[in-house]
């Protein structure tokens, strides 16, 4: 299968001379469309660093990253931007809803941003989205009336909405309790069997990881185990 | 337009901060419009009363020559597009005696329909006919009750060269000026030529009223030049109204200028506050794919619509301002000047977009890393 993801080398410095902290040194991995994969490490090890820098959030200080083909260091702004907005998903620990807006505005304003208005068939989606995450009835809710795990359901739906190759998620769970914890992972793992989406999802829990099928271990910036798990599902 | 919309969204969720910066714009358009009208009316009332019933230009003789020829009014008008009337007259002093008290006139004689285009004497009639038929005379107001002469009564004059000579009273006009009610009369063109011996082409002055009466220096230079006439224009003559008129207009546009600078400072601030609360939004949807220009104009949205609701606030306000001031006891009323009024709005609206830039810019600058981060 193509490779959806290229990492090569990526090195990430915070800072300038004594204040330099070293977040990634040299790190490379490849990942196939379809994978359901996870990245761990302790805290501080760089796991959201190298997550931000795939997901286009910021840029490495030397390396590459390509993503569907395309060299991103050599993008601009707005070619980062259009890549976030049609190939990549983000879930975070915080859901980042807009306040201002509905559950369903929220939803779609993937959409909005790339074509201005949500067509038929994007309407559809949206509404078969809403019924995957369970929160049918709440679209014209406020995106600050909903319950915590009702927030990270939209904020997962919106991450689903322009049908992206890649979905990136950060602690998706940190805020939220067991059962609802199991929810999201079985939703994600639905997605990834149903739509053939890619799962990168960072974790500092090891029960969680051993769930997905390939675990990414991160210490000290640097790669230090990569391995297939069989026991997953 | 889904910067548009957000726009309007982040405005609507603070409503009374939104509220507030659109009184505030109100207020400053407003204050714009009603000092702006109030200055424009008044200066144009002034004016009115100085020259609106008077001669902007008078050409008198040239050197050597004691009349001008009647030709010359056609000549002005034909040569200066400006001139909107030209007449000839014959101007006398003449002295009116009344038992102990003799008082010196000054006298215009002219055809009636002439002066009447120069002293606009067919509205200022107050009692009698606009009319002067040979042997008749109109006098002012001050002049008919201090002496108390009416329509219909003789009006005995001594002229220049010792004789006397007799006029009937035809009509009583208020030329708006009390000095003039007092001093000036108008009789019929063929008296005058009598009293001061003239032939039928023979004047001793061109009165001329111009479409613009700032244009005057300029006419007069012009027709001064090239007839055997000297000119003379009302600016000379009244350089300290000119003067006051001036000032009175550098205060009212630094008037305005304080305001529009104090509106621009009420908007930049609000914006700049908006953009710090909503840096959030900003980075989530720069996170999910909006880019830098359309993350900018969102806060060109909230200037634009802002500086819309204020400006036509401001616009309804300054008319009421207007209008309420009809009722207040002064002798002249506002009227509303549209174009200052479209001007004052364009500027409203322009200033409002400029203060937007700053916090345009750098939210088009975020980078949504910086929210992402930071939670
Ligand atoms: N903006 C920043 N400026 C300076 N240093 C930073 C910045 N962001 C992260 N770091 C440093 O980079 C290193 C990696 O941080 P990162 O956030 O990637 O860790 P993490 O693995 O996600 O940890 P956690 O599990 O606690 O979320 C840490 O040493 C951190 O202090
Ligand atoms: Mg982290």
């Amino acid at each position: 299968m193509a490779d959806l993801l290229v990492v090569d080398a990526i090195e990430k410095v915070y800072g300038e001379g004594s204040a330099a902290t070293r977040a990634l040194s040299g790190v490379s991995f490849t990942v196939a469309e379809g994978e359901f994969a996870s990245i761990v490490g302790q805290s501080g090890s760089g796991k959201s660093t190298l997550l931000n820098l795939i997901g286009l959030l910021d840029t490495p200080t030397s390396g590459r990253v390509t993503l569907t083909g395309e060299n991103t260091t050599a993008l601009g702004r707005a070619g980062r931007a259009r890549l976030r907005n049609e190939a990549l998903g983000f879930v975070f620990q915080f859901h980042y809803l807009l306040p201002e807006f509905s559950v369903w505005e929220n939803l779609t304003m993937p959409v909005q941003i790339a074509r201005r208005t949500v067509s038929g068939e994007e309407r559809d989606r949206a509404l078969e989205t809403l019924a995957l995450l369970g929160l049918e009835g709440l679209e014209r809710k406020n995106a600050n009336q909903l319950s915590g795990g009702q927030k990270q359901r939209v904020a997962i739906g919106r991450a689903l909405m322009n049908r992206p190759k890649l979905i990136l998620a950060d602690e998706p769970t940190g805020n939220l309790d067991t059962a609802n914890t199991e929810a999201v992972y079985e939703l994600f793992r639905t997605i990834n069997a149903e739509l053939g989406t890619t799962f990168l999802i960072v974790t500092h829990d090891r029960v969680v990881a051993q769930q997905t099928d390939r675990i990414l271990e991160v210490r000290d910036g640097e790669l230090v185990q990569d391995v297939r798990n069989d026991y997953a599902g | 337009m889904l910067s548009l919309k957000i726009a309007a969204r982040f405005l609507k969720s603070s409503p009374g901060q939104s509220a507030l910066i659109i009184a505030g714009i109100a207020v400053g358009i407003a204050t714009q419009i009603f000092v702006g009208s109030l200055i424009t009316s008044l200066q144009a009332d002034l004016i009115d009363a100085a020259v609106g019933s008077s001669p902007h230009i008078t050409l008198l003789p040239g050197d050597g020559a004691s009349t001008v020829p009647g030709t010359a009014a056609t000549t002005a008008s034909k040569s200066e597009l400006l001139v909107a009337t030209a007449i000839p007259v014959r101007t006398l002093s003449a002295i009116y005696t009344s038992g102990e008290d003799s008082v010196p006139l000054s006298i215009a004689g002219g055809d009636a329909t002439d002066l009447g285009l120069i002293y606009n004497l067919e509205d200022r009639m107050v009692s009698g006919t606009y009319r002067l038929g040979a042997g008749e005379a109109l006098v002012g107001t001050v002049f008919a009750a201090k002496y108390d002469v009416g329509p219909g009564d003789p009006l005995e004059l001594l002229l220049p060269d010792g004789t006397m000579a007799e006029f009937t009273v035809s009509g009583v006009f208020d030329l708006g000026q009390a000095t003039a009610n007092e001093r000036v009369a108008f009789v019929d063109a063929a008296s005058a030529a009598d009293a001061l011996g003239l032939a039928d082409d023979e004047y001793t002055a061109i009165q001329i009223q111009l479409t613009d009466v700032f244009a005057s220096t300029e006419v007069a230079d012009r027709l001064g030049s090239d007839n055997d006439v000297t000119a003379t224009d009302w600016q000379e003559e009244n350089a300290e109204l000119l003067s006051g008129l001036a000032a009175q207009s550098g205060s009212s546009i630094m008037i305005q200028v304080f305001v529009l600078v104090a509106v621009a400072l009420g908007i930049a601030s609000t914006l700049a506050i908006s953009a710090v609360q909503k840096t959030r939004q900003i980075g989530i949807l720069k996170a999910i794919g909006m880019g830098d220009g359309a993350a900018g104009r969102i806060f060109l949205w909230q200037a634009a619509l802002l500086g819309a609701g204020g400006t036509l606030g401001g616009i309804a306000l300054g008319y009421a301002l207007i209008w309420g001031f009809s009722f207040a006891p002064v002798p002249f009323s506002i009227r509303p000047e549209p174009t200052f009024i479209a001007i004052s709005a364009g500027i409203g609206i322009t200033v409002a977009l400029l203060s937007s830039i700053i916090p345009a810019r750098s939210t088009s600058r975020l980078d949504p890393i910086e929210v992402i981060q930071n939670g």
